[in-house]
């Protein structure tokens, strides 16, 4: 089957005190970026393989301790070449 | 993919999340907006799950729905998306997608006991013609049946209201939104004359306090919580209140968790309006000006079968609904009882939590929303329930203006649009009218362009009557459209299952899935769905939303709007009307269904050539009219001056939807208030013109307990109810790998104490055993739900392990929405059955 890439980005609601527990335990996730933050809201992009892991990334962020929102906004996928 | 193209994707990305979350990012490298793949046709559509009403743009390819994503221009959601919208392109193409009718068959014929075979349409609508046809001469109108849904498309929901009440002259339709908010519904008509919120969703970013009745909004409503949620970390003010008889996701973000033993509620809302009355906080000016004071029946039963005990010994079990004239006076003095020390000790909720709730309420300079959905409405006293958290906003005057609003949510994607609007349930005409109303019914036979008299007086049986009538072989010829009854009534076991299968009834279920209604039924028609057929929702917010059909159903499936049309060629007046009615009216005779009901000059009146360009409908292109707009512009027929004012059909194809009443093309966010409903006339303040006299109804009823209650042998309080990642019985989205993955099978939620105490672990199978039935599950003592001591909880989406063979059929006596929330139930290990055989 041939692998895929998955382009997507979320917003996470979070409690602003609990931000700075939040970002390095989102940042640790693989193919995750954080582009933007304020007031405990958060713009992330996922690099992923498959759709499930975006929705494994999104389970994990949704039960971060201080996460009360985590929610998808945009979705592409491609089908990617051998040499990648 | 180049670095250069992923970047810009990613960009792309951050770009339209920044713009939905309202965030500038350092560097704003592209504009929002999906552009790129130009085989792609993107289109606009309601998301098909829930009542939030959310708009997606659907991009389509080669007659396939390739990708999806919010729709940035929708009111709603504003580009968000939840984890059932975002896969919504995956529903349509699980693996047993149903593609060609089916019918149960035996040497060459059907046969009740026969298996299911491939048959034609003609051979599936001939058996059915012929059942119909035979229950009609035996037994007359009341003994066929429709069972529908609030997933119905509004033309879908009008076609069959049409086919049922004035074609075969029954009212025994009712649609699933029956078990859902028929308790909200009922309570808009008694209170304001007229059903749905005052409010809109913009009461959200308008209002301080939330307060949440029985409803998870984080997991239920995912996208409105988003905006909750912003407006609680940006507004100072801002506080949340959640009541609910377990702790779940949305109490995460609660400021103050009310957590109070099942069915107390009622005694919480009286102490909250005996704490404004008392501490004389009530606008007793608003009360004085604006509404009528009235006292309900009280002791009215529990909706079960007449023969229950439990009926027998109730006062009003036979007039439940009714309540009488009664003033300030004695108001204040009924609400004396529930004073704070009476409501903590009944409600198990500590004393300060109580009274922060009650003065958040109280407090003049605070605004309030309360949001209620299924704990409020699932419940043998919903309807007393939504009167009581009306009396409190009547009390303070805190309604019908931006941020002030009593907020009933819905559950499914129409059940406001096709339920409640066109009015397919048992007692309702569209647009408010009631079967019961000589007026309403002479109304309806105008619009129609029917004889007079037509149209059946009493009102049909409702869904869980249906089960009991199709189970005593009262109701034998049944169609069931959009939903999947048998796992999602109550007590499946002993009242839904033994009628489907009862040899002297007849059933059928279109659907577009095998689910196991289907997989119980005579015959089963496959049926297109979504985007699949043109179609038009009615969200919680009083917005009507279209969308046109994008790609072609899968070989014979055919949407039910054709399903029910095609089926009404196949009788006559003759064959269904009363002789004097006919001969009374001869013209009406030897004409098909068809040509009196679809093809009167109104619903065929609009050419195919009116679709907009670019796009088809199977079903005009078959009966050769615009179907879908003829049925619409005769259905607004019903409101329009009336305070029920719909846009003309082409508006809604060009709009993101718009909010009823729509009067000089312009919607209405908030009713009932001057200056914001153009029905309320300059200098009168407020209007709740839905009642003659202009006047809201205050209504006022005491605590009483649940039907059944936890004893020593079931000892436990059983809740049942829906998880994020799943849309009710999860027939749609059981069949998406990722959403089946993310929860793939239910379980038992449980105290770990309670676990404890009968030697259970997370993970240890058990069995949940009620008087009617059981299933098996798995302990789970963390997670999502954390459950307090003596309350479990089990989801209903997973089809192996259907917990409404546990559940009780007891109904709100008025409504007659069923109390999925509250039966008793034990929890035992799994091997009790082997027990005795030596130590384990």
């Amino acid at each position: 089957m041939a692998r895929e890439l998955h382009i997507s980005s979320l917003v996470v609601h979070a409690r602003p005190e609990a931000a700075d527990a939040i970002r390095p335990a989102m940042a640790r996730l693989p193919g995750i970026e954080i582009h933007g933050e304020a007031n405990g809201k958060f713009v992330l992009t996922l690099e992923t393989e498959s759709e499930q892991t975006i929705v494994d990334h999104l389970n994990t962020i949704s039960l971060l301790d201080g996460v009360l929102a985590a929610t998808l906004v945009f979705h592409h996928v491609e089908e990617l070449t051998e040499a990648e | 993919m180049t670095l250069t193209r992923r970047n810009y994707l990613k960009a792309q990305a951050a770009a339209t999340a920044a713009a939905a979350a309202n965030i500038t990012l350092p560097v704003q490298a592209a504009p929002p907006g999906v552009g790129g793949d130009p085989g792609i046709k993107w289109s606009k559509a309601p998301c098909r799950f829930c009542g939030t009403g959310c708009g997606v743009m659907v991009g389509v390819k080669d007659n396939r729905v390739v990708a999806t994503h919010g729709d940035m221009q929708h009111e709603t959601n504003r580009g968000l998306n939840c984890v059932k919208g975002y896969f919504l392109s995956k529903i349509m193409y699980g693996a047993d997608r149903l593609t060609t009718p089916l019918m149960r068959m035996k040497d060459g014929r059907f046969d009740k006991n026969g298996e299911f075979q491939p048959v034609t349409w003609d051979q599936a609508f001939d058996e059915m013609a012929r059942q119909w046809k035979k229950t009609l001469k035996e037994k007359g109108p009341t003994a066929v049946g429709m069972f529908g849904s609030g997933q119905w498309t509004i033309w879908e929901g009008y076609a069959a209201s049409k086919l049922m009440r004035a074609g075969f002259r029954s009212n025994n339709l009712d649609p699933n939104a029956r078990h859902c908010m028929a308790s909200a519904a009922v309570t808009f008509i008694r209170a304001f004359g007229s059903d749905e919120p005052m409010g809109c969703y913009d009461d959200m970013e308008h209002t301080d306090i939330f307060v949440l009745w029985g409803s998870n909004m984080a997991e239920m409503h995912p996208v409105l919580w988003t905006r909750v949620t912003d407006r609680r970390l940006t507004n100072p003010n801002s506080k949340i209140f959640v009541l609910s008889t377990y702790e779940h996701r949305s109490s995460d973000l609660a400021d103050v968790s009310l957590v109070f033993k099942p069915g107390t509620d009622l005694a919480i809302l009286n102490y909250i309006a005996n704490y404004i009355v008392s501490n004389g906080l009530a606008k007793k000016e608003f009360v004085d000006k604006f509404v009528n004071i009235r006292r309900a029946n009280t002791d009215i039963g529990y909706g079960l079968r007449p023969e229950n005990t439990l009926e027998q010994r109730a006062q009003h079990a036979n007039d439940a609904q009714v309540s009488n004239p009664s003033n300030w006076d004695e108001y204040v003095e009924f609400l004396k009882k529930y004073t704070l020390d009476y409501t903590a000790e009944l409600t198990g909720v500590p004393k300060e939590r109580l009274e922060a709730l009650a003065k958040a309420y109280a407090d003049p300079k605070l605004k309030v929303v309360s949001f209620w959905t299924m704990g409020f409405n699932q419940h043998v006293r919903g309807v007393w329930a939504n009167h009581l958290v009306y009396n409190i906003h009547f009390l303070t005057g805190k309604i019908s203006e931006p941020g002030n609003s009593p907020f009933s949510l819905t559950g499914q994607p129409s059940a406001c649009g096709t339920a409640r609007e066109v009015g397919t349930f048992a007692h309702r005409l569209p647009a408010d009218m009631q079967v019961t109303n000589a007026e309403h019914r002479k109304a309806a036979e105008r619009i129609w362009k029917l004889p007079d008299g037509l149209l059946p007086d009493k009102i049909g049986f409702h869904a869980v009557q249906q089960d009991r009538m199709l189970k005593d072989g009262k109701l034998n010829a049944y169609w069931i459209q959009v939903n999947n009854n048998l796992q999602t009534a109550p007590n499946t076991a002993q009242e839904t299952y033994p009628g489907y299968r009862n040899p002297s009834n007849f059933v059928v279920v279109s659907d577009a899935y095998p689910t196991i209604t289907a997989m119980a039924a005579d015959v089963i028609l496959p049926a297109a769905m979504w985007v699949e057929k043109e179609g038009a929702y009615g969200n919680a917010e009083r917005r009507t939303h279209f969308w046109h059909q994008l790609v072609e159903a899968p070989g014979q499936a055919r949407s039910d709007l054709w399903q029910l049309m095609e089926f009404s060629k196949r009788f006559t007046t003759d064959e269904v009307w009363p002789a004097e009615i006919l001969d009374k009216n001869p013209e009406y005779k030897g004409k098909t269904l068809f040509d009196v009901l679809y093809a009167n000059k109104q619903v065929n009146k609009y050419p195919v050539t009116d679709l907009e360009a670019g796009y088809r409908s199977a079903e005009s292109e078959a009966f050769g009219f615009y179907a879908q707009k003829g049925l619409f512009e005769e259905y607004a027929e019903f409101g329009r001056g009336h305070g029920h004012d719909l846009a003309h059909f082409d508006e809604y194809h060009r709009t993101r939807g718009l909010q009823w009443p729509v009067v000089d093309n312009k919607e209405t966010k908030w009713r009932y208030r001057e200056g914001l409903d153009p029905y309320v006339k300059a200098g009168t303040g407020f209007h709740f013109y839905g009642n003659p006299d202009g006047k809201a109804n205050l209504v006022f009823a005491p605590y009483e307990p649940p039907a059944e209650s936890p004893d020593q042998e079931f000892d436990l309080w059983l809740v049942t109810g829906r998880v994020l990642e799943h849309w009710h019985s999860g027939s749609m989205t059981m069949r998406v790998p990722e959403l089946y993955r993310a929860f793939p099978g239910a379980v038992l939620f449980m105290h770990p104490d309670d676990a404890a105490a009968r030697n259970l672990r997370r993970g240890s199978e058990v069995r949940v055993v009620s008087r009617r039935g059981e299933i098996r599950s798995r302990v789970e003592t963390r997670g999502r739900n954390r459950m307090p001591r003596g309350v479990v909880f089990v989801p209903f989406f997973d089809a192996s392990q259907p917990i409404n063979k546990v559940t009780l059929d007891a109904t709100d006596p008025i409504s007659k929405q069923t109390d999925f929330k509250k039966c008793a139930v034990k929890v035992v290990p799994s091997q009790m059955a082997s027990a005795g055989e030596g130590k384990q």
